[in-house]
């Protein structure tokens, strides 16, 4: 399809258009995944937000080993040896980093490069409950967000800049959403490989250009032909989907499985809300952000998403759950353990748990595991 | 020819041993077990050359080859492959139909297997990527003790008062039982000890599983007396051990591919 070919090309272009940006005098803002940094914020500001989404490799995991100990999420660990390494492009190129600190890992990339890198840092909590006043210090934290903003770029965040901003990323989120939910048709028309390529570029090439293809690829899906292979549906969930992480996709791909929905707290931006565009702008932003969207496995109660996960393995009607965690997210790893039996008792189907490390040496237990479980859900 | 176009084939490549079971119809014809050594293409090839060799068979008297085991996909001559996890409850349901659960104790892996009322697979746990729980964790600690592999799951019978052996961790464990043997600690006990942290183990692993009747132990392990005996003790009922333990992954493969044809 020309449009998935055209978002890859720029994903792949994007660095140099960055530089070109930043010559240009533009503020980089990079902001670290999970949903909870608004980028009509940067963008309602002239600057260009960038979500530091990378991971997958195991060198920078390694690399981390000099400023952290082992018993941290991967993927932060991951950016702690981007972050720290000084060749990393993208931790070059921004200009100040956003963390919404949700959890003692992103905390520890926090400390980690304020102490050890000169890369200026922004923090703002997360609460990890929906309560009236969990919601208010939420907003006032991205309040904070946007006085910084505005301080940092040196201009004033307009009622107008901000509403054309929320317009730009409701229209980014409305096709995400619409291109996710076709995949509710049997065969689907769009692999996850090319859904999780598109939302991960959504967090990082220029949204009107992405906006664009988008609605090609809208038209395109819809008159595409497809063959119905009648691979097992399958929907993957867990902590963590980072761009450059193909190992669990490749797996399932190979082993026959078709994922239909992907369903992450980092890795894959919320796309299923909508800010809404009269009231309080900020108020409107943080409704959004904050209760609309479905929690991370570190909320209490936890319950929220794990319904989600039961209503999605019903409405995609798959027939397996592949549950993919990376290494020491507890959050995740406990609800791993309970998880199963819901799913058993609600819908009947089993669950698989997967751990990576981003270790290349655990691809081939990875690979038995996935193969087994396709094979016992295939028939 | 119409006699021969029902021969098939399994070939199981271990991470110690290559495996391969000549399946005519519901019969095994013959049966070879090999050590993996350093290429698995090469025990891929040889294992299955001496098992057609014992029946005077070509390959292309197969009509279909199923490969399985770690090594599966470097079987260049397999018509298919699929995971050895599979196999093993296919091998077992057809020796023993009435059984619900299998642990199959490898070179590399151990896994705990529920065969569903169908002969299919209905939950698995299988180890990480450490060695602890598997066959290469007793061939170290036999080693450390001067011991013959194939002798220290009877001598572990002998053992009056197994030692505590807090590590499963085949890095730490050796420097235990460098420890205790210093102790003056007995090589029964001390085998006595290893088998039963190692049994506990996979039981812990497996109870995510769970044991129901009734429970057949597969893979090289299960050649190990010791290891079945403290494993039925964790486990609180019978525990059988197929005649060839080590060929039910590559018996399973030849079922898969006798479905086949």
């Amino acid at each position: 399809m020309k449009s998935i070919l055209r978002i890859k090309s720029h994903l792949k272009t994007r660095l140099k258009e960055l530089k070109q940006e930043k010559e240009k005098g533009r503020k980089i803002i990079g902001y670290t995944p999970g949903g909870y940094f608004p980028e009509e914020l940067a963008l309602a500001a002239g600057a260009v937000p960038v979500c530091m989404i990378r991971g997958g490799d195991h060198s920078a995991v390694d690399a981390s080993v000099t400023y952290i100990d082992r018993w941290l999420d991967t993927f932060y660990r991951a950016q702690i040896g981007y972050g720290t390494s000084n060749e990393d492009p993208y931790y070059n190129i921004i200009d100040i980093l956003f963390i919404p600190v949700t959890d003692n890992n992103n905390r520890a990339l926090s400390d980690v490069l304020s102490y050890h890198t000169g890369i200026e840092i922004f923090n703002f909590g997360i609460p990890h409950t929906k309560n009236e006043s969990a919601h208010e210090f939420y907003l006032h934290g991205i309040k904070r967000v946007k006085r910084k903003i505005e301080e940092f770029t040196g201009v004033e965040i307009t009622k107008n800049h901000l509403n054309d901003a929320i317009h730009l990323c409701n229209k980014e989120r409305e096709l995400l959403k619409k291109i996710s939910l076709i995949r509710k048709s049997h065969p689907s028309p769009i692999s996850s490989k090319d859904f999780v390529m598109i939302n991960h570029a959504s967090m990082i090439i220029d949204k009107n250009d992405l906006v664009k293809n988008l609605e090609l690829l809208v038209d395109e899906l819809q008159n595409k032909e497809i063959e119905d292979k009648k691979q097992p549906r399958i929907l993957l969930t867990g902590s963590t989907l980072a761009l450059g992480d193909h190992k669990i996709l490749s797996l399932i791909g190979e082993s026959g499985g078709e994922v239909v929905f992907e369903e992450f707290a980092e890795g894959i931006k919320p796309y299923l809300f909508k800010v809404k565009t009269n009231g309080d702008q900020m108020e409107a932003l943080s409704e959004a952000y904050f209760i609309d969207r479905i929690v991370p496995a570190w909320f209490r109660p936890g319950s929220e998403r794990l319904d989600h996960l039961i209503q999605l393995a019903k409405d995609f009607s798959v027939k397996g759950v592949i549950w993919y965690q990376l290494l020491y997210r507890e959050a995740y790893k406990i609800e791993s353990y309970y998880f199963p039996e819901i799913l058993k008792k609600e819908v009947g189907i089993p669950m698989l748990t997967l751990e990576s490390d981003y270790d290349p040496s655990e691809t081939g237990q990875m690979r038995t595991r996935i193969e087994t479980y396709i094979d016992s859900i295939g028939r | 020819m119409a006699l021969k176009s029902k021969i098939v084939a399994g070939i199981d490549i271990g991470a110690a041993t290559a495996k391969a079971v000549i399946l005519n119809e519901s019969k095994i014809i013959a049966s070879h077990v090999i050590p993996t050594g350093e290429s698995v293409k090469k025990a891929a090839e040889s294992v299955m050359k001496q098992t057609l060799d014992k029946e005077g068979l070509s390959m292309n008297d197969i009509s279909y080859k199923i490969a399985t085991g770690y090594g599966r996909r470097a079987v260049s001559f397999a018509d298919e492959v699929i995971t050895e996890i599979s196999c093993h409850a296919k091998g077992v349901n057809m020796l023993m139909p009435d059984a619900q659960t299998v642990i199959d104790i490898g070179g590399q892996d151990s896994k705990v297997i529920e065969i569903s009322k169908d002969g299919n697979i209905g939950n698995f746990v299988m180890n990480d990527k450490c060695a602890a729980g598997t066959g290469r964790f007793l061939e170290v600690m036999a080693r450390v003790l001067d011991s013959n592999i194939n002798e220290i799951g009877s001598i572990s019978l002998n053992g009056n008062e197994p030692c505590q052996i807090s590590n499963t961790c085949t890095v730490f464990a050796e420097s235990e039982m460098v420890t205790l043997r210093a102790e003056g600690e007995t090589r029964e006990n001390i085998f006595a000890g290893i088998h039963s942290a190692m049994a506990h183990r996979v039981v812990i692993m497996g109870n995510t599983v769970g044991f129901k009747k009734s429970v057949v132990f597969t893979g090289g392990v299960a050649r190990n007396i010791g290891m079945k005996k403290f494993l039925q003790e964790r486990v609180g009922m019978e525990i059988f051990v197929p005649e060839k333990p080590q060929i039910i992954g590559a018996l399973g493969a030849a079922i898969v591919a006798r479905n086949k044809i």
